[in-house]
């Protein structure tokens, strides 16, 4: 047992069930509970009645530089700083609730969910290793994903300069036909 | 429009306003906090005021909230109809994250 206090342990079960609910995989609840591997499978279980999935987290940068994942992440960036710089929030509590606020402005876009808890999580440990960075487009002001040690001088972002191709999946298609 | 009634209407917007901001700062502060575009001093000031204090605010001849978008391009997302509905809100939502928040001075 690593746990000695019941209290504490109460809390972590708690937290990894919330977590567990939001989508993290098990690396992630390793990371941020002090319960062992064996007590967060059967968590996970019980939660989603599937095994969690198995192999290693995504650990590219790259994934977030594709027009849709950048700007999920970038919305994402854009909640995380924002509560960072005006509220309380720090560590894991900011990251679910800016996790929490991208859910739901998605759902309310009518978009998919395309950035995962454990991405998020993912990008925010990239950002602290200072692997990422926020490139300001020059047309509109906002800020963006981008890698770190790119030039960002003259950056213009993926909203403002769609690409022909954005969001026209074959599902999207399908969608149109049916419709 | 006579001016009882637009003091009437001013009033009437002004607690809605009140109310739903005291609201939200009660649910749930952190998002309130973005949504509003407050400071959270702001927030613990909202959360504070008694139904009185909110009455008293609320019956002055000014609209307590303030335009929040005089970024032209941010009112642009948000009203324009032809692009496409989720990508535009999200853009704005970018952008309205980067701006400051209203302060006490």
């Amino acid at each position: 047992m690593r746990n000695k206090s019941v209290i504490s342990e109460a809390r972590d079960i708690r937290l990894a069930v919330e977590l567990i609910q939001l989508g993290a995989r098990l690396q992630m609840l390793e990371q941020e509970t002090n319960l062992s591997r064996e007590r967060l499978l059967r968590l996970y279980k019980e939660v989603k009645g599937v095994s969690p999935p198995k192999g290693m987290l995504p650990f590219s940068t790259d994934w977030f530089m594709t027009w849709q994942p950048n700007v999920h992440a970038s919305l994402f960036m854009a909640y995380y700083r924002f509560l960072r710089r005006h509220t309380q929030l720090a560590g894991l509590e900011l990251i679910i609730k800016a996790y929490r606020m991208y859910l739901e402005k998605v759902s309310r876009a009518g978009m998919d969910v395309v950035l995962s808890l454990t991405r998020a999580w993912t990008m925010v440990r990239f950002f602290d290793a200072s692997m990422l960075q926020m490139a300001t487009c020059k047309e509109c002001g906002g800020e963006f994903v981008a890698h770190a040690y790119d030039p960002t001088r003259g950056y213009v972002c993926g909203l403002c300069h769609m690409p022909a191709r954005a969001g026209k999946t074959r599902r999207a298609a399908a969608e149109a036909a049916a419709a | 429009m006579k001016s009882t009634d637009t003091y009437n209407d001013i009033k009437e917007v002004n607690l809605a306003y009140m109310m739903l901001a005291q609201n939200m700062v009660r649910s749930d502060r952190e998002t309130a906090v973005f949504r509003l575009g407050i400071s959270e001093e702001i927030a613990d000031i909202l959360e504070r005021l008694t139904p009185g204090q909110v009455l008293k605010m609320a019956g002055s001849e000014m609209l307590l909230c303030s335009f929040r978008f005089e970024d032209s391009l941010l009112l642009d997302l948000l009203a324009n109809h032809e692009r496409d509905r989720g990508v535009g809100h999200i853009h704005a939502a970018i952008l309205a994250a980067g701006k400051p928040v209203e302060t006490v001075a």
